[in-house]
């Protein structure tokens, strides 16, 4: 067995034309850029006026804040998951996610969008003297008296900043050879920009070492503080809420629902920025074939995660099960949960194992559309469900019941809807931003990969052949 | 960086079906030890069926005891097989190739053990057809609200899934043997491989039922252990066993313990096959560990969980049973016990690269999962039926008869007699698969530094 | 009664050159075959490309097995319908459950049984085989017309096989 013999010149060209081309692109402003930016901008002021008017009625009564926290679980579960799909691939050494990791990590700075939306929840949600049922089993046992009476504020901001936080760092490493590429061969604002950002970056062998290194450990770091703020979240501002409400599975549910939203949200996104954003040469059939099986399988997990919760409480028939059952699934949330199941379970299900489907460049990100609206109508269903039920806050309600068995749905108001429209232009808006200042398509593991993928001649076929470094 | 030793079709035949065509020593003495030990739990098994189950220390309110916790356990370790076949042939792992066909193989026998207990359990197990839907005359039908007529549904297609999954996989490597014995033995390997010869078509079709296959077992895998979960859960009246996380908290154990089990297995296989060792690698072992340090700490974060969710419940009767789990003797030292077995000694040992490529260390470390998530599976049962529950209006405790001591020893040696006599007549090692890495193998020379690489078409 | 043959390369390139000669020479696609002891990569000999109906078992057996399942669930239940534990008697939790169950039976045997037919097995007669070929041999089988078995043996003795074997097929 030979081994294939690759040097730094037999790779030269195609080297040098990934970083011209993806540079070029770089610089280069879309057709249609700035148009959808004023649209977004337009649509984030009217996110605006609609906070301004939700503001009028004040932080007391949460009923009429369960669209505003439905929105801010949905971005917490579709952008602020994405970055996923750069650091799984890039543990398991997957040279498909080259050309998406930097568009996945891009996306963690819509965290820190999220993070400065995220502070009137914490107005609305009150603290632990009201005796709530919680984790922090405030004044429950002996010992716990002196744990804080904002533990679940305290907890739940610091997860969201270190999140945000880790996400920001994570892009930043892995843009520093291409911001120093910038810096080197880029032109105007953006290049003064690198110039600032890219701090000494040279490439020395140290420097790579040190890249790969930190890239791993902020990549594990990430993870496990995303599955942390889902943890927190789903508990101390979705599950507490309702009294009787107990899921042991939730944080996990929640947080599974994020991978699989994530994963959707990387397949739009790569869709858009084939179909639109002229990468058509970098983001080929691997990528629609590795997210869509990661789709599929997160899809089976999302039914599975469901039916594990919904069988247990729709068998102990105990009355504050029953009565969840009856919160979620009643009334219009019956419309929303069959949508939610169809979009999000259904339909992968069966277009996946579908081979003409599945093998196509639109079919799995159509699929892809279908579960962000699924993940969409079931953060809807789920938050503003729990925020509507009336008594926390109030000490003499029971903790172990709903009070009543069918309440009111709370219905989308006007300044809802801008809310709703507002926040996921300027989520949008605030990724499309960023991608001027960072290359979308990450140049330096498109180089790297030269190295490691061959095509050579077997006998009578055409192989491909994948390095793996240790 | 991975050590690897290229081998030649020949080479790898030979190494890998010695066990098959010359005998060792040790095996027929394994063998008549191992039976001998089943055909004591099977005396003692017709002794409970004279005496009745009041030979156990079964009792009201424990009515599940050492059976079913090990129903339980041998059904977790059977998804080790699936896990690691399915996901790593799914995921295209290269480290899988060698430990596939054991694993499977683990799991068939482990299931076969599983019956077992629940059979003798139930205490007429010639009645068991009750379970099925046979009775045309009379039209009583079972019911199927029941968890206990999933169970029998899912195991079933599980064991027949993983069975056929074996066989199918085993035909390239029956006709090797067929290729390497004479006279009887070639003729009857000859019948068992269905006259394979090696085609284009053939090899695809064995390519793609790899792939094909792992994908419809996964789901049914997943299904199995979260159905063994919900005879638990389903039930609201016991405290401890009415969660919602129950499924998952289960299937993760069951590949915690699962996939250890496996590495057991590989660690005794390199241990007693001379001349595997250019085949098994520790290189092996050390991806297992690594491995089995996110299995672990993931199916920590789901105790977690599962404990700290009924704590949140506030409601007293669920505390005591915590209290009853956690801070009574015996089940305080149990529960001690436990946990230092299943995470924190193994975990922090699997961290150091040198104990994952250590035999007599991951030997240890993993038999120490084991036996910690048998008394994960015994916390379960036996502390929460202890308790005064709605439907039982006794308070009781349990200790395990010899009878119980020994039909459980017996379903240990039988998952071994099943292993040794498979190993005796079919190969351990898928070797068409070793072949094909061998072949699918490439390097790439970068300066100093060779990559591995293999063939991707 | 058809005769064949076989010959024996170490090399891949001979092997795949004896297939070239072999189609010059006029063997249809069905007269020819490969033999190997391992999966090489699809078209590694320049051989044809099987063509295959597996991905339709699976999906028949799941709708055998679903049937199956709907019977034994709902027909049980609907001509014993005992009420047990305040559930209805068509419960869809654990219908889905059997169902389930029946479904991926179905599908995991129909597959097995598909995988055994598009794989041309069970195969009663052997052919010119040669038990080499499990040790890393390549054989390329010629099955054809008696009168045409010399010309194949020739081909095969051209390109340089080490060994070659007739039977009956």
């Amino acid at each position: 067995m030979n081994p294939h013999v690759i040097t730094a010149k037999s790779t030269l060209d195609k080297k040098s034309k990934i970083n011209n081309t993806l540079l070029e692109r770089h610089q280069r402003n879309g057709n249609y850029f700035w148009r959808i930016i004023s649209l977004l901008a337009v649509f984030f002021i009217l996110g605006i006026i609609g906070f301004v008017m939700k503001l009028n009625s004040g932080f007391n009564d949460k009923v009429i804040w369960g669209y505003y926290a439905a929105m801010f679980a949905f971005i917490l579960t579709t952008a602020q998951a994405a970055p996923m799909v750069a650091i799984a691939p890039r543990l398991a050494k997957a040279h498909w996610r080259r050309p998406i990791s930097r568009t996945a990590e891009i996306w963690s700075i819509v965290g820190l969008f999220n993070l400065i939306l995220f502070i009137p929840i914490l107005w609305v949600l009150p603290s632990l003297e009201d005796r709530r049922r919680s984790l922090w089993f405030w004044d429950a046992a002996p010992g716990f008296e002196s744990v804080p009476v904002f533990s679940p504020h305290i907890w739940t901001t610091l997860a969201l900043c270190s999140l945000v936080f880790i996400g920001i760092m994570l892009l930043w490493l892995s843009a520093l050879p291409d911001l120093a590429l910038i810096r080197d061969k880029g032109t105007g604002w953006q290049q003064k920009v690198a110039k600032k950002l890219s701090k000494n970056w040279i490439g020395t062998s140290k420097q790579w070492h040190w890249l790969y290194h930190r890239l791993g450990i902020l990549g594990a770091l990430y993870f496990a503080m995303m599955v942390f703020v889902h943890f927190l979240i789903s508990i101390d501002f979705l599950l507490v809420l309702v009294p009787g409400w107990i899921d042991a599975l939730l944080p996990i549910t929640h947080a599974a629902n994020a991978l699989q939203a994530g994963v959707a949200t990387m397949m739009l996104t790569m869709f858009c920025l084939r179909k639109f954003g002229g990468y058509k040469d970098y983001i080929g059939y691997d990528q629609v074939w590795g997210l869509g099986k990661l789709l599929f399988a997160l899809s089976l997990l999302w039914f599975w995660f469901w039916f594990s919760s919904f069988n247990v409480f729709w068998y102990g028939k105990k009355p504050n099960e029953l009565s969840v059952i009856d919160l979620l699934t009643t009334g219009p949330y019956l419309i929303i949960f069959i949508g939610v199941f169809l979009l999000n379970f259904v339909f992968p299900l069966f277009m996946m194992i579908w081979n003409p489907i599945r093998r196509s460049f639109w079919g799995p990100p159509l699929i892809a559309v279908g579960v962000i609206i699924g993940t969409f109508l079931d953060r809807i269903r789920l938050y503003v469900a729990a925020y509507s039920v009336p008594g926390i806050g109030d000490p003499n309600v029971s903790k172990h019941a709903l009070p009543t068995h069918s309440l009111p749905t709370h219905l989308p108001e006007i300044s809802d809807v801008f809310i709703m429209l507002g926040y996921i232009s300027g989520s949008i808006l605030v990724f499309m931003l960023a991608t001027k200042i960072i290359p979308v398509i990450n140049i330096w593991e498109q180089r790297e990969v030269v190295m490691y993928e061959i095509h050579k001649k077997f006998h009578r076929t055409e192989v491909k052949i994948l390095g793996k470094p240790d | 960086m991975q050590e690897h030793i290229q081998l030649n079709q020949k080479e790898i035949n030979d190494i890998s079906l010695s066990p098959i065509l010359e005998t060792p020593k040790w095996w027929l003495p394994a063998v008549l030890i191992t039976f001998g030990f089943i055909v004591t739990g099977l005396a003692a098994f017709f002794y409970m069926v004279y005496h009745g189950l009041g030979v156990t220390g079964l009792n009201r309110p424990v009515f599940w005891g050492f059976f079913i916790v090990n129903f339980v356990f041998w059904i977790g370790i059977s998804h080790a097989g699936i896990m690691i076949s399915a996901i790593l042939r799914l995921t295209q792992a290269e480290w899988r190739r060698p430990i596939t066909r054991a694993a499977e193989v683990l799991t068939v026998f482990s299931l076969m053990a599983a019956l077992h207990t629940p059979l003798f359990h139930v205490g007429r197990p010639w009645r068991t057809y009750w379970v099925f839907p046979y009775d045309f005359s009379r039209g009583v039908w079972p019911n199927v609200r029941s968890p206990f007529v999933w169970d029998p549904s899912a195991v079933g297609t599980y064991l027949i899934a993983s069975t056929l999954f074996v066989i199918i996989c085993l035909l390239p490597d029956l006709a090797i043997i067929r290729d390497r014995t004479t006279g009887l033995r070639s003729k009857i390997y000859g019948i068992l491989c269905l006259g394979w010869r090696g085609t284009p078509r053939q090899w695809k079709m064995q390519t793609i039922v790899g792939i094909l296959l792992s994908a419809l077992v996964l789901p049914v895998f997943v299904s199995v252990h979260s159905i063994v979960s919900w005879d638990f859960a389903v039930i609201a009246g016991v405290e401890g066993w009415h969660s919602t996380i129950f499924a998952p908290y289960f299937i993760i154990g069951a590949i915690h313990s699962g996939v250890s089990a496996v590495a057991t297995f590989m660690v005794v296989m390199m241990w007693v096959w001379k001349g595997n060792d250019k085949i098994l690698r520790p290189d092996h072992l050390d991806a297992i560990g690594r491995l089995l340090i996110i299995v672990a700490t993931t199916w920590f974060l789901f105790l977690f969980l599962e404990v700290a969710f009924a704590l949140f419940t506030l409601e007293r009767p669920e505390i005591a049973l915590r209290e009853l789990q956690f801070f009574k003797w015996p089940f305080s030292g149990l529960f001690i016990l436990f946990l230092l077995t299943s995470y924190f000694i193994p975990v922090p040992m699997w961290m150091f690269k040198n104990v994952r490529r250590s035999l007599p260390l991951m030997f240890i470390s993993t038999i120490l999962v084991n036996v910690g998530m048998w008394l994960e599976r015994f916390l379960i049962i036996v502390p929460s039926l202890s308790r005064k529950t709605p439907f039982a209006f006794d308070w009781g405790s349990y200790t395990p008869s010899i009878v119980e001591i020994l039909i459980v020893t017996e379903t240990f040696a039988f998952v071994i007699f099943g292993l040794l006599l498979f190993s005796k007549f079919f190969p351990l090692i898928p070797l068409f698969d070793i072949k094909e890495g061998m072949v699918f193998r490439d390097e790439i020379k970068i300066g100093r530094r060779t990559v591995p690489a293999s063939i991707r078409e | 009664m058809k005769r064949s043959i076989i010959g024996l390369f170490l090399d891949e390139n001979l092997a795949a050159d004896a297939l070239d000669d072999l189609r010059k020479a006029g063997y249809e696609m069905d007269e020819y075959e490969v033999l190997t002891g391992l999966p090489y990569p699809e078209g590694t000999f320049g051989e044809d490309e099987p063509k295959h109906k597996l991905y339709r078992w699976p999906l028949f057996g799941a709708v055998c097995g679903f049937i199956m399942g709907f019977m034994i669930t709902a027909g049980t239940q609907v001509a014993y319908p005992l009420v047990t534990g305040g559930k209805p008697v068509l419960g869809v939790p654990p219908m889905a459950i059997i169902m389930y169950e029946g479904t991926m039976l179905g599908a995991i045997i129909f597959t097995i049984i598909g995988v055994v037919f598009e794989s041309r097995l069970p195969r009663i007669f052997m052919g010119a085989y040669d038990t080499r070929i499990t040790e890393g041999y390549i054989g390329v089988t010629v099955t054809t017309s008696e009168d045409k078995i010399e010309e194949a043996e020739k081909i095969l003795k051209n390109i340089g096989a080490e060994d070659i074997k007739r039977g009956w097929e």
